[in-house]
């Protein structure tokens, strides 16, 4: 037994290593100059001093990002961005799978036969028509442009109407009722606490999606000023050379935030993808 | 086990820990972006494409803002983002730039239909009113030509010369002048490929593969071919192209293989490069400045000398790329807008100091002739072993091809490509190296090309009823 385990140990070892390499790899490259960019896989070695040769690295990427290319200022596009459109897109989609798992209501069918539907549209397809809906209601080149077409995807809508179906008591919707609870009210203090875990995946999964999404700022802003990271990063990938250690540091800043968001949901986020996966 | 662990039920609360982080995010960087000083300004707009462009032109610009109202911003864009926002404006009418600075691909997508229906304003007449056709190098027009009407204003010239590896070369005391055409390439520098002495080649004399459009299209229009003619029908199927096909192929395999690929702009291909995997590359003007920012390890082993021709005395260079600057007909209101957007682009594309800025910031020379005279362009570049490339270059600039201004030059280089894969198959399988049997199978497949090329542009009523193309 003790044996088995200290194999599986060795193997979840070996995978966490295989994970973490390009992370390690990612990092050191930040650190060097284009010129010695091609030197050295990881860090460039030298006889003397721990084998590695200091003199070749530096935070000057870092410096540059911030000093000379308002990378602060892309960082803050993209935490409002994703904060923002995770937090009313988890609230709106809670909100609405929750009347659609709880409300009768007359067409309640057609509505959620017309969610499903959306689901079946493929995203690049709206980008055109997309595009040409926020010109008309001039919208173009804002983050709210962003932030309102986000923030009731179909997907979450029917994500939560699945688990307030699976998570939500009629009865003790009833009972609230009874005691005098509004609408409203139920659903904030009876409804959402028990769809909890799901809460936590959705917002988790809404982050990282704008956080990641490229295409549709890159189509939507045309000021730099509003760019997020993901369109800032790129925007270093230049036509005649690269800057390859200024493209990873960049691309280091962009991966900083989202670990640290996934440490502080993981619980959530791992409880809501297992949750209905177990009986009783 | 996880479920049960985070029961929601456990403290009643629908807000997590997690949930709060965001929440304070969401109203730090609201308040964040809510106090940040804004740039933006009430001010005309150019759009353009290359960082380098940029910084070169905001001195000049920072001149003409200094002097004149209103000012002109610049906003970079990612290629592909300029690509779209030039569709969705000449299509749609959604919103552009005063000024839009496009490369070859993107500008020639605005030459699809008729010429009313052509997204930017006609310069011709003005070109010529004012003189500036006879300043400017003939070939930088084409690109931005389209039945006769210029379009844009002309940024660069783009002739290609050769990068060889001159520390190999010198080594082995092989004189360059001593190869004029692809055939001495071949024959004099062939020993170079043998490192070891067991027979097989360890590196290759010259990097190019047969995915590689872009040197497909060199090779082409250096020997005289391409895929349009100047009347715009389709030459695909010429023999010049079959010719340079079927050399291609024979580059890439069998007995005279000479070539590798070490792909531009990519991690790989420079590592190849800095190795001397591959001994010399199709230098642009503009190719100069790439090598200087990513293989800084090989200054001074990198020479330059002119393409080998296809036959002795014959054209020994070639262009690779090209940016113009146009002003769409959205952001002309009036006449006044014209004259104010019209002096401000050719303030900066004809100006000497742009000029010599260019060349110094990218390596590009100017097609506005009489500055090629400037002892700029006589410097010697110590990356290149102290050559004074940029006479190197002037030197060549009147032979450079025209480039076409088709909006069916895409396609018909992927075409093409797809003539020169099948071409390459087909002769790994059979192993028949003869030049007159790749000639005659490679005409065989840019017939097909060809045919595909041209029932696309007759569907095309504008372009096929002016003869083909621009």
């Amino acid at each position: 037994m003790k044996q088995r385990s200290w194999i599986a140990v060795g193997l979840l070892s070996l995978a966490a290593l295989l994970t973490l390499a390009p992370f390690v790899w990612l990092f050191c490259a930040s650190l060097k100059t284009n010129e010695h960019f091609f030197g050295s896989t990881l860090l460039p070695l030298r006889e003397q001093g721990l084998g590695i040769d200091w003199s070749k690295l530096s935070f000057e990427n870092y410096r540059r990002l911030f000093q000379e290319l308002d990378f602060a200022r892309a960082l803050a596009n993209s935490v409002f961005l994703s904060s923002v459109t995770g937090l009313l897109a988890t609230f709106c989609c809670a909100a609405g799978g929750y009347a659609l798992a709880r409300f009768h209501f007359r067409g309640r069918g057609l509505v959620t036969a017309c969610v499903l539907g959306a689901m079946l549209v493929p995203a690049p397809l709206l980008l055109a028509p997309g595009y040409q809906l926020l010109h008309s209601i001039g919208l173009l080149d804002s983050l709210a442009g962003l932030v309102i077409p986000a923030i009731a995807p179909a997907f979450g809508i029917f994500l939560f109407r699945q688990a307030s179906l699976s998570s939500v008591p009629v009865e003790l919707l009833e009972a609230a009722r009874i005691d005098g609870c509004s609408e409203f009210r139920t659903f904030t203090i009876v409804a959402l606490p028990l769809i909890r875990p799901m809460i936590g995946t959705f917002l988790m999964m809404t982050f990282l999606g704008v956080w990641n999404n490229f295409i549709t700022p890159q189509v939507v802003l045309q000021s730099p000023e509003r760019f997020p990271l993901s369109v800032a990063v790129a925007q270093f990938r230049g036509v005649y050379y690269q800057d390859y250690g200024l493209q990873m540091a960049g691309t280091v800043i962009g991966v900083i935030p989202v670990l640290i968001l996934f440490l502080a949901l993981q619980r959530e986020f791992v409880s809501g993808l297992t949750s209905g996966a177990l009986k009783g | 086990m996880f479920a049960t662990r985070a029961t929601p039920d456990r403290d009643g609360s629908p807000i997590s820990s997690g949930v709060w982080i965001l929440i304070v995010l969401a109203l730090v960087s609201s308040a964040a972006l809510a106090f940040w000083p804004s740039g933006r300004r009430d001010s005309r707009t150019m759009w353009l494409f290359a960082k380098p462009h940029q910084d070169t032109y905001t001195p000049i610009i920072d001149e003409w803002n200094r002097l004149r109202d209103p000012d002109i911003e610049t906003i970079l864009l990612g290629r592909a983002a300029l690509d779209r926002r030039l569709l969705s404006s000449f299509l749609s009418g959604t919103p552009a730039a005063d000024l839009i600075e496009a490369e070859r691909q993107n500008a020639a997508r605005a030459f699809t239909g008729s010429l009313d229906a052509v997204g930017f304003v006609d310069l011709t007449d003005r070109i010529d009113a004012e003189g500036i056709r006879s300043r400017i190098n003939p070939p930088s027009f084409a690109p931005w030509m389209s039945r006769g009407r210029i379009f844009g204003l002309p940024h660069d010239v783009h002739p290609v010369m050769l990068g060889y590896r001159a520390d190999v070369f010198e080594a082995a005391r092989i004189d360059v002048d001593s190869i004029r055409t692809w055939d001495d390439f071949e024959r004099v520098l062939r020993p170079l490929m043998d490192t070891n002495g067991d027979g097989e080649p360890d590196r290759y004399l010259l990097n190019l593969w047969e995915t590689s459009t872009d040197h497909i299209e060199v090779l082409l229009l250096q020997a005289g071919g391409g895929f349009f003619d100047d009347a715009g029908r389709v030459i695909i199927d010429s023999p010049i192209n079959a010719r340079v096909l079927a050399r291609i192929v024979a580059w890439c395999q069998g007995p005279r293989r000479i070539a590798a690929d070490a792909p531009n702009f990519t991690a790989s291909g420079n590592q190849l490069k800095a190795e001397g995997f591959v001994l010399s590359s199709f230098f642009p003007d503009w190719m100069c400045d790439v090598w200087k920012h990513e293989l800084p390890q090989l200054a001074g082993k990198i020479k330059l000398m002119p393409l080998p021709a296809w036959d002795e005395g014959e054209r020994r260079t070639s262009v690779w790329g090209g940016t113009m600057l146009g002003i769409p007909r959205s952001a002309v209101k009036s006449p006044e807008d014209f004259e104010e957007l019209w002096s401000f682009a050719k303030h900066l594309y004809l100006s000497k100091d742009l000029a010599t800025d260019l060349y110094r910031s990218s390596g590009i020379v100017t097609p506005v002739v009489e500055f090629w005279s400037d002892p700029v362009f006589d410097e010697p570049d110590a990356y290149f072993a102290s050559q004074p490339k940029g006479r190197m270059y002037i030197g060549l600039a009147p032979q450079v091809p025209a480039r076409t201004s088709s909006p069916y030059n895409t396609l018909a280089l992927s075409r093409v490509q797809d003539a020169l894969v099948q071409l390459s198959e087909e002769t790994r399988r059979t192993r028949q190296y003869d030049e007159a049997r790749l000639r005659e199978r490679a005409s065989h497949y840019l017939k097909r090309a060809h045919d595909m090329v041209a029932a696309q542009i007759e569907r095309n009523v504008f372009l096929s009823s002016a003869g083909g193309v621009p």
